[in-house]
C-alpha cells in the first residue's frame, strides 16, 4: 500500500503568526483520517496546506509522492469540501449543474461536459442518495442536501483523496451519524482516502481509522481510541473537559430516529 | 424605419452596438454574480482619464483608454489584494484621480473641439470607420476568450477556492476577466458614454438573474437584454435626438423593472 500523505517537520506561518509547528505523520492510502482539535488549533490550516493553497514555512508535504502544487496541476487527486462555502444564495444552478462542475477538468479545455460526464454526475448524486434533487435549484436546498450535493461534486472528479473541512456543521445529530456511515461506505467502496476535519471528537472516533489531534503542534496521531486518553484530551482542550463517547449504535440517535 | 437603417452612421452604431452588447452581456452576468459592479463603475469612470491622455498625446483616444483602463483595473486588483487598503477604497481613489487627470489634460490640451459631452454620454454621429474597426478587432477575440474559458469562469464564480483546488489558475483568469472588462467598457464609450457604461455592465445581468435557472441561460438572457436595450435605445435616440447613452440605459431599466413589477403583482 502506498502512502497518500507524507508530512515531515511541517511548520506554517501566516502574517508572522505560527499556525502549525513541526507536524510529522504519514497516512496510508485508503485510510479514513479524522483531524480534531480546538478552534484556532490549525485544522483548516493543515488542510489548506495539504491542498497547496498555503505554502509551508519549513518542512515538506508529499501527496502520493509529489508536492501539493504538482498534485493540483496534475488534477484528479483532491476532492474538496470547504468549511464555509461562499456561495451566493441566489446562484443559478441545479444540483446536476453543481455536480457537473466536478467534471469540468476531466472534460478538458474548450469542451463542455458530455454525456459520459452527465452519467458520472448522476451516478455520484445517486451514491449520495440525492438523485431526486438533480433538477432542483442548489440555492433552495437545505444545508444537509447542499452538503451531499457538494460531496457528489467532489466525487465526480474521481479524486484519490476526499478532503472534508467540518462537513457536519449545520446537520442535526441523526443526520450526522447517517452522514458518517455514508462516508465510511464510500471509503470501502471506492478505496478512497478520506481526510475529515471535525471539532466533534466524540462522534468521529467511532468511524475513522486514524485520528490526528492538532493544537498548533500534533498532540496525538494513531488509533482513534488512543485519542480519548485523558492526557491527550487535557493537552488539547485544557483541564475542564467532559468526554461523551458515541458508540456505533447511539441510544440518543436511535431514539431520535424513532420519533 | 428603413430610412433610419439606410443612414451610414446608424448602421455603424448598430454594428458596434450589437458587438458591445454581446461582450457586455457575458461580462454583466459575472459582474452581478461576483458582486463586482463597483469595480465596473470605477473602471468606466477611470477610462475617461485614458481618453484624455489620447487627446493630449495625439494618439487614438480609444486605444489610449483601453491601455489605461487595463492598467487601472490591474492596479485596483493588486492594491486590493496586497495592500492595506481594501478594494473599494482603491477603486474610489483610482477612479476619481483618473477623472481629475482627464479633466486637467482636456483643459491643458486646449482642444475646444473635443466632443466631451459625446465621450461622457455617447454620440452615435461621432462613430468613425476606425472606431468600428477597433471595436470589431478587439471585441471578437475578447468575446472568444471569454467563451473559451466559460467553464473556468463558472467555477471561479461559484467558489474561488474550489476553482484553485480544481487546478484552475485563478489569478491568470482574474487578470483575463479584468482585461475583458476594461475592453468592453472602452468600446462601449462611443455609444453609451463613460458615465453610463456601468449600467450596461449591471442591468442586463441583473435582469437575467431574475429568470435564469442556470449559468448558461443567465448569460444568454443577459446578452439578449443588452442587445435589445442597445438597439431600441439607438432608435429612440435617433428619433427624439436624445443622447444615446441615456436612451439605452433607460430602455434597459424599463426591461428590468417591468418583470419585477409583474412578478410582484402576479
Amino acid at each position: 500500500m502506498s502512502n497518500a500523505l507524507e508530512i515531515e517537520h511541517l511548520s506554517v506561518v501566516v502574517k508572522g503568526k505560527e499556525l502549525l509547528r513541526n507536524i510529522t505523520f504519514t497516512l496510508s492510502e485508503g485510510i479514513f483520517l479524522g483531524i480534531v482539535g480546538p478552534n484556532g488549533g490549525g485544522k483548516t490550516t493543515l488542510v489548506r496546506t495539504i491542498l497547496g493553497l498555503l505554502k509551508p514555512a519549513s518542512g515538506s508535504i508529499k501527496v502520493f509522492g509529489q508536492s501539493p502544487g504538482a498534485a493540483l496541476a496534475r488534477g484528479g487527486v483532491f476532492g474538496y469540501l470547504p468549511q464555509h462555502q461562499n456561495i451566493d444564495p441566489n446562484f443559478p444552478a441545479t444540483a446536476l449543474d453543481v455536480v457537473l462542475m466536478g467534471r469540468y477538468r476531466a472534460a478538458g479545455l474548450l469542451k463542455w461536459p458530455g454525456r459520459n460526464d452527465r452519467e458520472k454526475a448522476e451516478q455520484c448524486l445517486s451514491i449520495m442518495g440525492v438523485e431526486e434533487l438533480r433538477n432542483r435549484q442548489y440555492s433552495q436546498m437545505s444545508g444537509g442536501q447542499q452538503q451531499r450535493v457538494s460531496i457528489a461534486r467532489a466525487l465526480a472528479s474521481d479524486p484519490r483523496i476526499l478532503v472534508l473541512d467540518e462537513p457536519s456543521t449545520g446537520i442535526d445529530v441523526v443526520g450526522q451519524e447517517d452522514f458518517y456511515h455514508l462516508l465510511k461506505g464510500l471509503q470501502k467502496r471506492m478505496n478512497l482516502t478520506i481526510l475529515m476535519v471535525s471539532h466533534d471528537i466524540g462522534s468521529v472516533t467511532s468511524y475513522v481509522d486514524e485520528i490526528s489531534c492538532l493544537n498548533i503542534s500534533l498532540h496525538y496521531h494513531g488509533n482513534p481510541l488512543g485519542a480519548l486518553d485523558e492526557k491527550v484530551m487535557t493537552s488539547l482542550y485544557g483541564k475542564s473537559v467532559d468526554l461523551l463517547v458515541h458508540s456505533d449504535v447511539c441510544d440518543k440517535c436511535e431514539r431520535l430516529r424513532q420519533q | 424605419m428603413i430610412e433610419v437603417l439606410s443612414s451610414p452612421f446608424m448602421q455603424k452604431a448598430l454594428i458596434a452596438g450589437l458587438l458591445v452588447s454581446l461582450l457586455t452581456g457575458i461580462i454583466s452576468a459575472f459582474i452581478v454574480l461576483r458582486k463586482m459592479s463597483f469595480i465596473g463603475a470605477g473602471i468606466s469612470h477611470a477610462a475617461f482619464g485614458g481618453v484624455a491622455i489620447g487627446f493630449f498625446t495625439g494618439t487614438n483616444p480609444l486605444i489610449a483608454a483601453i491601455i489605461y483602463s487595463i492598467i487601472i483595473a490591474l492596479g485596483i486588483e493588486v492594491t486590493g489584494r496586497r495592500g492595506k487598503i481594501s478594494e473599494d477604497v482603491a477603486i474610489g481613489i483610482f477612479y476619481s484621480v483618473s477623472m481629475a487627470l482627464g479633466i486637467a489634460l482636456v483643459s491643458l490640451s486646449k482642444a475646444y473641439n473635443v466632443d466631451l459631452f459625446g465621450y461622457l454620454f455617447g454620440n452615435i454621429l461621432a462613430i468613425t470607420d476606425g472606431d468600428i474597426l477597433l471595436t470589431v478587432a478587439v471585441s471578437i477575440p475578447v468575446t472568444a476568450l471569454m467563451l473559451i474559458f466559460l467553464k473556468e469562469f463558472f467555477l471561479i464564480t461559484y467558489d474561488e477556492e474550489l476553482a484553485r483546488v480544481s487546478g484552475i489558475r485563478v489569478k491568470a483568469m482574474n487578470v483575463l476577466f479584468l482585461v475583458a472588462l476594461s475592453v468592453s467598457i472602452v468600446i462601449s464609450i462611443r455609444i453609451v458614454g463613460v458615465i453610463l457604461v456601468a449600467a450596461l455592465l449591471v442591468i442586463p445581468g441583473a435582469t437575467a438573474r431574475l429568470f435564469a435557472k442556470g449559468l448558461l441561460s443567465m448569460i444568454l438572457l443577459s446578452c439578449i437584454v443588452g442587445a435589445v436595450s442597445v438597439i431600441a435605445g439607438l432608435f429612440i435616440s435617433y428619433q427624439y435626438d436624445v443622447a444615446p447613452g441615456a436612451c439605452i440605459v433607460l430602455t434597459a431599466a424599463v426591461i428590468f423593472f417591468i418583470p419585477l413589477f409583474l412578478k410582484k403583482w402576479s
